[in-house]
């Protein structure tokens, strides 16, 4: 119950990231301030945020039109209550089921794509 | 029966609970489990943690009460993770703040925001929490007549005393456990449900026919106070006592009262519910309260549960455990799969509630449906073994949401609004949990359901315009923060409040006050960008900003 047994465990010291120390600086004792960003670390981080903030408003645009698109589309065309795929109306597995895998594709293709937005940086 | 079913659940979480205390040393081990969590675990866990008493047990009730469309609940708490792993995951988890409250403190170095980031996170909490403690205490009624306060108060227990003991740590493994228990604990018992009730039921769920006499003799048990309309005499049986004749009409039933309606009786019609079976049922979109205006409904709830996940403190700290943003936004991805196995199944629960147990629409206790409805198909014992299943699972829902949610709460209170040590944390979560039991006791009649929406509503029209606009726009300021995450809070907690005050008819304006988040959520991003366009950022806001996309990838650069 206590660690491995046997053993000494090392004496556990607080990690923290200068991020963490920045965030937690209000807690106790002065404000922390960051270490500064070097003039490349900056360049690059305001590229990597440019791309990616294109590439989240594309999956954003994708995943509304999803959500908006789909309620519309079953109340413009209640005839699909009537369509049935093995027994059950289309307009339930619209609900159902279809969002599911829709949903999982969105997540994956866009997870792709924020990482090989920092992936490219690294190539020349 | 009900002890075989919830003592191991119990156990099992003390124990796994008991495994994280070995290493507990420094407020940033109990807060984040040491950051040593891989993506795939980690996202069981968020997966465990989010999958509340609302997700097991009121999806399904929902169904039965309002309709398939209340299965676009599940379609908003999916879409919250895409929303996630686009926008928050990896930048959240780069500031290296714990909460909320310390991601703004270190965005805009505002002591205030911190404060009062602090309090909608004790506002979201026990909205959240309550019905989970509520929750508890109706099932156990329900499968074990067992008193209502005796579930309210082992849940807050078990809950309060793992967290003491163990931290996120525990946590984190009990909520990895939780998520494969509920899933099997889900999964399985649907499938015999739809083996068991053979191909009769089963074409009855898919062709549902509007539930209009009652087909054998039924005993109604209210849980409310309920108004009904008669369209025709009929004699009943009230609490086990002679028999009434009822007039064509209007007729209230006590709340806790029993009636016996004759089989054959034509079944009340209950004002601003869909009966089930009927058209307005069948329709594949929520329209609360039968307001005439299913698509507003439905974009409103989608709008609340898809943005407010962003903003459960609970949710958040838990991408803290992954080791950088990268891991951070794997694992959002790889919960929106998870999820979308889970919720293939309250459908499931939910047809065939409607088909088997339609006077739950009468009662009000819909949220029983799924542990009710095993022993309504067979009342031998494989009906008692997945009423037990489905028991320990509900109640593993409650646990692992609590938990979570009792963590945020108690990080809110001992960090932000009074800053302590560990050892405060350590007994922090004991008064939480305490707190959310006192709320609990007297709310045994709450709609699980709809609380745990409105937590939702405040989530998205708060904290998703601050994480948005934090992370990605660099001209935010404290004072636009600060004005936008007021008036998201008055324009969501306050307005639903006020709707439940004024009681409005069915249309378009109670539809708005019950559901806010349709105009609260654009209200809050506007107002923040408007106040903060008149003022300046501080100095440093757009490198503050800038770090939190700096990929961990970067070649770190030399420091003096």
């Amino acid at each position: 119950m206590t660690g491995r047994p046997g053993g000494k465990q090392p004496r556990r010291v607080a990690v923290t990231s200068p991020q963490t120390r920045v965030a937690l600086g209000g807690r106790r004792g002065p404000p922390v301030r960051a270490p500064r960003l070097t003039p490349d670390e900056l360049a690059r981080a305001e590229r990597v945020r440019a791309v990616q903030l294109r590439r989240a408003v594309t999956a954003l645009l994708a995943g509304g039109a999803f959500l908006v698109g789909l309620p519309l589309l079953l109340q413009l065309v209640p005839a699909l209550d009537d369509v049935r795929l093995f027994d059950v109306p289309v307009s339930w597995l619209a609900v159902a089921v279809l969002p599911w895998p829709v949903l999982t594709a969105l997540a994956w293709w866009q997870l792709r794509r924020a990482e090989r937005a920092e992936a490219e940086e690294d190539r020349p | 029966m009900i002890a075989l079913a919830v003592v191991p659940v119990v156990l099992a979480t003390l124990l796994i609970g008991a495994r994280g205390v070995a290493a507990m040393r420094t407020t940033s081990d109990f807060l984040v489990a040491s950051r040593r969590i891989s993506p795939a675990f980690n996202a069981a866990a968020v997966s465990g943690e989010y999958l509340s008493a609302a997700s097991f047990l009121g999806i399904a009730g929902l169904v039965v009460k309002g309709g398939v469309g209340a299965l676009w609940y599940p379609v908003g708490f999916t879409a919250g993770y895409l929303l996630m792993l686009t926008l928050v995951a990896a930048p959240m988890r780069r500031t290296g703040a714990l909460t909320v409250p310390d991601f703004a403190e270190a965005r805009l170095a505002s002591p205030v925001l911190r404060k009062l980031c602090a309090l909608v996170v004790l506002v979201i909490g026990y909205l959240y929490l309550v019905p989970q403690f509520t929750a508890a205490g109706q099932v156990l009624t329900l499968v074990g007549g067992v008193p209502y306060w005796v579930g309210v108060v082992v849940a807050g227990v078990v809950v309060s005393v793992t967290l003491a003991l163990g931290g996120m740590r525990a946590a984190t493994y009990v909520q990895a456990f939780q998520f494969a228990l509920k899933l099997v604990l889900f999964a399985v018992p649907a499938l015999w449900l739809l083996l068991a009730v053979g191909p009769e039921v089963r074409h009855q769920a898919v062709h549902p026919v509007e539930f209009t006499r009652f087909t054998a003799p039924t005993a109604v048990d209210f849980t409310l106070d309920t108004r009904f309309e008669l369209t025709e005499p009929v004699t009943v049986r009230i609490d086990g006592g002679g028999a009434v004749p009822l007039e064509p009409g209007p007729h209230t039933a006590e709340g806790g009262a029993r009636w016996e309606f004759p089989a054959g009786a034509a079944v009340p019609r209950i004002d601003g519910a869909a009966v089930p079976g009927s058209a307005t049922w069948q329709r594949p979109l929520l329209d609360a309260g039968s307001a005439g205006h299913p698509l507003l409904g439905t974009w409103s709830v989608l709008m609340a549960t898809a943005l407010g996940t962003m903003g459960l403190p609970h949710v958040l700290v838990r991408f803290h455990t992954s080791p950088d943003g990268r891991a951070a936004r794997r694992t959002a991805a790889i919960t929106v799969a998870l999820l979308g196995a889970f919720y293939l199944f309250p459908a499931v629960y939910g047809l065939l509630g409607a088909v088997l147990l339609p006077q739950l629409y009468l009662s009000g206790a819909t949220d029983t449906v799924v542990v009710a409805l095993p022993l309504r198909v067979d009342p031998g014992w494989p009906g008692d073994l997945f009423t037990a299943l489905l028991t320990a699972g509900a109640f593993a829902a409650f646990l692992a949401t609590s938990l979570g949610m009792l963590l945020a709460v108690s990080g809110a209170v001992s960090h932000d609004l009074v800053p302590a040590g560990l050892r405060r944390l350590r007994l922090t979560p004991l008064a939480a949990a305490a707190v959310a039991v006192l709320l609990a006791l007297p709310g045994a009649r709450l709609d699980v359901g709809a609380l745990v929406t409105s937590a939702f509503a405040v989530a998205a029209s708060t904290f998703c315009p601050l994480l948005v606009l934090g992370i990605w726009w660099r001209r935010l300021t404290a004072r636009g923060a600060l004005v936008g995450m007021v008036v998201g809070l008055v324009s969501s907690a306050g307005v639903m409040a006020a709707g439940l005050v004024a009681g409005l008819e069915p249309g378009i304006p109670a539809l708005l006050l019950a559901q806010p988040a349709l105009w609260s959520v654009p209200l809050a991003f506007v107002t923040m960008i408007a106040v903060s366009l008149r003022g300046n950022p501080p100095s440093g806001a757009a490198s503050a900003m800038l770090r939190l996309h700096l990929d961990e990838s970067a070649p770190a650069a030399p420091r003096p």
